[in-house]
């Protein structure tokens, strides 16, 4: 029992350090209940699709945010492990269980290949070498034409036993335990050995060589861990989409899970999933807004989004959780300050 | 007091008439944003003609427009139809340029038991193995206009063909149609990269292979480059050069005095002699500057019969409005569309010239039909 | 597959690799001396194009659009350095990153507002639409040889200037060791900004000259920009020598290995294979050679440090 007991204490103790990253969770969690009142049942929707780009940049982000390693090739992981489910379905695998077991295999396997070739070089060869390899990816999958080449497969929600996925709450709190879990996973990480280890690595790898320890190894291990949330990622994509192409896996949509982190704030365990909760309700929101405003412009939206982007960069250091923690911090620099005299 | 109950009850009774007429919702998704926009922004011209000729009604109920940018992205396709049946609660979604993002909303869409009408997609497993009672096609299945080139080009004679097109599925099943009705010579199949912008190496080996003819797939600014850089390349006199879906519309204004002379296949011109046609394209021109392309037509004919459809049924319901849909006879730019057992159109195909028209504006002119009432090949796989 | 075939081909990727060059050659120098990751590079090729077509359009000139262009591109990429770029030196690489790929979206959306969203129609100028015989009974276009010779006086141009100039070897200083450069007091904010803009127009001018042959459209750079990446890798961050090598080899493997590769395949495999994997590998296989140059040359053919 004192291991229980210890695994509570040390997971109430990062929750409590942790409290956006848990606030959001907890968050998405009463979600639905608002929607369900206020008869807006499509907003659901929005959400899981929100849950599942932040549970992916979060996987990403401990290697990219944590470990310094600039991946641009982790869509291939989600699209791996999308294409997990609609494979399996069709040579008649539908069990959901075996979908994500498969899925998360499969990635962590690609993802120790990958990694161990692209990790020997680094900088912007390693952003150039990981972008090679979804290309590649993403070009091998257009090409096969029994799953449909680019066209791409339509999926049916898999068997979970009990858990009928097309009741769209199941699938909701599904995707939600999952977010949950790798939340927790990755609390547990960076807090451990081998996160503090892993952080070191980026700001200073020769010391760590220094230290008799091999920095590939860790580089590697990280890399296969945020290679398995992508997968599982993929996964729930596939079975919320009910759709997998290879769209999925193109440079452009890893880009996006970096401007998400980036967005959110590098580093930081709620970085990721605030940046997806913001860029998807800015994707929804700047066209009604501008349609409203200069409803002949209303496509262009994207001329809003990209200066937008460039003033996150100049103004918001360390992104929105940056700009949250700095406020919070000059609140309490003033009472702070205020006791003093 | 007995005056002024007859008439609170007559203005009860026109109230209460009025207070039942239903009005009916239309979501339509195309692309407005990113590239290939251009494109949806004809077929948006297009629905909005198309309402003000139908005067805001359609079947004799008020009917309201919500269009969706998709993007070009699935999930983002998804996401929309999902809000327009849920949120916005559509009793149609139609629209849908791309073949992967239909595929994306079909099952989701005719699951849910909202009509889906198909501006221009027509992947073979719609048509076939995977149709739906509640999807309705008024464009074309992909194969059926490549099909047409095919039966063309081998009822012409010609002994030799250089086929092009890019590597992807559409490209793929463009030219495994046109090889259906072709039984030539073929003396090369060639699987460009998508997105690709210079042709000049695969031009260099298509003048060393000496093909009589060369039939090509290129939508969109492929099409554009690859017309372009033919010309330039003077391989008019090598080869003649045969299209599907890479000179219309859309791509004409770009290529101008460039595209004249070339062939290609379609179930549509903006020179087909029909009523609702020619006010289509004068009514198009007058408005928007310049010649709608096929997409514009096709979305055109989608309002058409959706007010067909309600008109006839006399309610906006799913089941009745296709019931009435799949008996065909439906009015449009194409006459009167006849309709096959899986809901795709069953139509000509005719044979186009670009030329330019009395004001030097380079347009299509039809010169032939190649099939009249041209059935898709995939209808005996569907069983609804 | 006869002589004159492979002759015409290696023309074509050599005018596929002098493009390349263009743009490859300010992206070494901005990621090599100003260690700044530039994704809207192909903005510049697509601003180029879009001025060299809309003043052409105007004026009924090819030529004078095109040189009227070259300091249009000029002044856009001194702008951009002077009101954003220069902001973005110190932060990290993928805020760089972040930033620059907004200025993308902000760029293609712009040219579309202003010009539409359907392509700008250019075409060749009536001097150079006809034909060379580069060989007796081999006709190539004069245009894209005067691409290809342009694209080489550019190449020697910018090879002079590195190397016996003063600012060209303050460039050299600059790709070798940026701070010991800025220790020597060379006005490292000026120069910034003329590598800035040199490369701007150098890319500009790819532009213009790819605005005949193909559509001049909104995002008509990006492909460029990822396979300029590729060739400075290949290259060598920093170098212009390596940039012209690896520029020159990526566009004949890209050319060659896309009409070659399915005819050498069928050596190998049954035709029905070689014609559905060709083109997929065709596809991959600058990202292969990229692939393979890293794993023995893991900082490039011609790295400038060190």
């Amino acid at each position: 029992m004192s291991g229980l007991s210890q695994f509570l204490a040390l997971a109430s103790d990062g929750i409590k350090a942790n409290r956006l990253l848990w606030l959001l969770i907890g968050g998405f969690a009463v979600f639905p209940i608002f929607t369900h009142f206020a008869d807006l049942p499509f907003w659901n929707d929005v959400a899981m699709r929100i849950m599942l780009l932040g549970m992916a940049a979060m996987g990403l982000n401990l290697v990219l945010g944590y470990g310094g390693m600039v991946s641009f090739g982790h869509a291939a992981f989600i699209g791996i492990g999308a294409y997990c489910v609609g494979i399996g379905e069709f040579y008649g695998l539908t069990n959901g269980w075996a979908h994500i077991l498969l899925g998360m295999i499969v990635c962590g396997l690609m993802g120790l290949m990958i990694g161990y070739l692209a990790l020997r070089t680094s900088g912007i060869y390693f952003i150039m070498i990981t972008l090679a390899f979804a290309q590649m990816l993403f070009f091998l999958f257009v090409s096969l034409e029994q799953f449909g080449g680019d066209d791409g497969m339509s999926i049916d929600r898999a068997e979970f036993g009990l858990i009928d996925l097309y009741d769209p709450l199941r699938l909701y709190f599904l995707i939600w335990v999952a977010l949950a879990l790798v939340g927790l996973g990755l609390m547990f990480i960076v807090r451990s050995r081998f996160g503090v280890t892993l952080r070191a690595i980026k700001s200073n790898e020769s010391r760590i060589e220094a230290m008799g320890l091999e920095p590939l190894r860790f580089k590697i291990t990280g890399y296969v861990i945020s290679a398995v949330i992508c997968g599982l990622a993929g996964v729930l994509f596939a079975n919320w989409q009910e759709y997998v192409s290879p769209d999925i896996m193109h440079w452009t949509r890893s880009g996006e899970l970096m401007i998400i982190i980036i967005l959110g704030g590098l580093g930081t365990l709620a970085g990721p999933l605030l940046g997806a909760i913001v860029f998807l309700l800015l994707e929804e929101s700047l066209p009604m807004l501008l349609g409203a405003v200069a409803p002949a412009y209303a496509e262009n939206w994207m001329i809003l989004f990209g200066p937008l982007l460039i003033m996150v960069v100049l103004f918001g250091r360390g992104g929105l959780v940056g700009l949250i923690a700095t406020r919070n911090q000059s609140t309490s620099n003033q009472k702070r300050g205020k006791a003093g005299q | 007091m007995k005056k002024f109950m007859t008439i609170c009850a007559i203005s009860a009774a026109m109230t209460a008439g009025t207070a039942f007429a239903e009005s009916v919702k239309i979501g339509y998704m195309t692309t407005l944003s990113g590239g290939a926009g251009i494109i949806g922004k004809q077929m948006q011209n297009a629905v909005n003609l198309a309402m003000e000729h139908k005067g805001g009604k359609l079947g004799g109920m008020d009917a309201e427009v919500i269009f969706a940018d998709d993007q070009r992205k699935p999930d983002v396709a998804k996401q929309l139809a999902n809000r327009l049946m849920k949120s916005d609660r559509v009793d149609v979604v139609a629209g849908v340029i791309w073949s992967n993002l239909l595929m994306a909303i079909h099952k989701p869409v005719t699951r849910n038991g909202t009509l889906l009408i198909s501006s221009n997609a027509g992947p073979s497993p719609i048509a076939g193995s995977q149709c739906n009672k509640n999807f309705v096609s008024m464009s074309w299945q992909n194969d059926q206009t490549p099909e047409g080139m095919g039966k063309h080009m081998q009822d012409a004679g010609i002994k030799s063909v250089y086929l092009m097109a890019p590597n992807y599925q559409a490209g793929k099943d463009m030219l495994a149609g046109f090889k259906r009705y072709y039984k030539g010579t073929i003396k090369g199949e060639v699987y460009t990269k998508l997105g690709q912008s210079d042709f000049q190496a695969e031009l260099s080996a298509l003048r060393a292979a000496g093909a009589d003819a060369t039939m090509i797939f290129q939508p969109g600014g492929m099409g554009i480059n690859f017309v372009k850089q033919w010309k330039q390349a003077g391989m008019d006199s090598v080869s003649k050069l045969y299209t599907v879906f890479s000179v219309d519309g859309v791509s004409l204004p770009a290529l101008k005095d460039a595209a004249i002379g070339i062939l290609g296949t379609q179930t549509w011109s903006p020179d087909l002699d029909n009523a609702i046609n020619k006010k289509f394209v004068a009514d198009y021109k007058a408005k928007f500057g310049g010649y709608p392309s096929f997409y514009a037509a096709q979305a055109y004919d989608t309002i058409l019969a959706i007010d067909h459809a309600i008109a006839k049924s006399g309610s906006k319901d799913t089941g009745k409005m296709r019931a009435v849909l799949a008996a065909g006879n439906i009015p449009t730019t194409r006459g009167n569309l006849k309709m096959n057992t899986n809901q795709f159109p069953i139509q000509n195909i005719y044979l186009r010239e670009a030329v330019k028209d009395a004001d030097g504006v380079v347009t299509t002119k039809v010169t032939g039909t190649v099939f009249t009432d041209h059935a898709d090949s995939y209808a005996k796989q569907c069983k609804f | 597959m006869t002589f004159t075939l492979i002759l015409e081909q290696t023309f074509n990727g050599l005018q596929a690799g002098v493009t390349l060059f263009l743009v490859a050659a300010g992206l070494t120098l901005i990621l090599g001396i100003m260690d700044f990751v530039f994704l809207a590079h192909g903005s510049q090729v697509m601003i180029g194009a879009y001025a060299a077509a809309a003043i052409t359009q105007a004026s009924g000139n090819f030529y004078l659009g095109v040189l009227l262009a070259i300091p249009v591109t000029f002044a856009s990429g001194y702008l951009l350095e002077f009101l954003i770029i220069r902001h973005l030196y110190r932060r990290d690489h993928m805020e760089q990153v972040l930033a620059t790929f907004g200025l993308i979206l902000f760029f293609n959306e712009a040219i579309r507002v202003s010009f539409g969203p359907a392509a700008l129609f250019s075409d060749l100028p009536h001097s150079l639409s006809g034909f060379v015989e580069i060989l007796p009974a081999t006709p190539y276009p004069a245009y894209r040889l005067g691409v290809i010779i342009v694209g080489l006086l550019c190449a020697v141009g910018i090879h002079l200037l590195v190397s016996r100039t003063r600012i060209g070897a303050m460039v050299r200083a600059g790709a070798n060791n940026p701070e010991m450069t800025a220790a020597l007091g060379i006005n490292i904010k000026t120069l910034f900004r003329l590598i800035f803009a040199t490369g701007a127009c150098l890319a500009g001018v790819a532009g213009m000259m790819l605005g005949p042959l193909t559509a001049v459209q909104s995002g008509m750079g990006e492909p460029l920009l990822i396979l300029s990446l590729v060739v400075i890798i290949i290259g060598g961050i920093g170098s212009v020598r390596g940039a012209f090598v690896a520029a020159i080899i990526v566009g004949l493997v890209d050319t060659l290995g896309r009409v070659f590769l399915p005819s050498i395949l069928r050596l190998f495999v049954e035709q029905a294979t070689a014609d559905g994997a060709g083109p997929a590998l065709a596809s991959m296989l600058v990202y292969i050679l990229m692939a393979v140059v890293l794993i023995f040359r893991p900082t490039g053919l011609f790295p400038a440090k060190g």
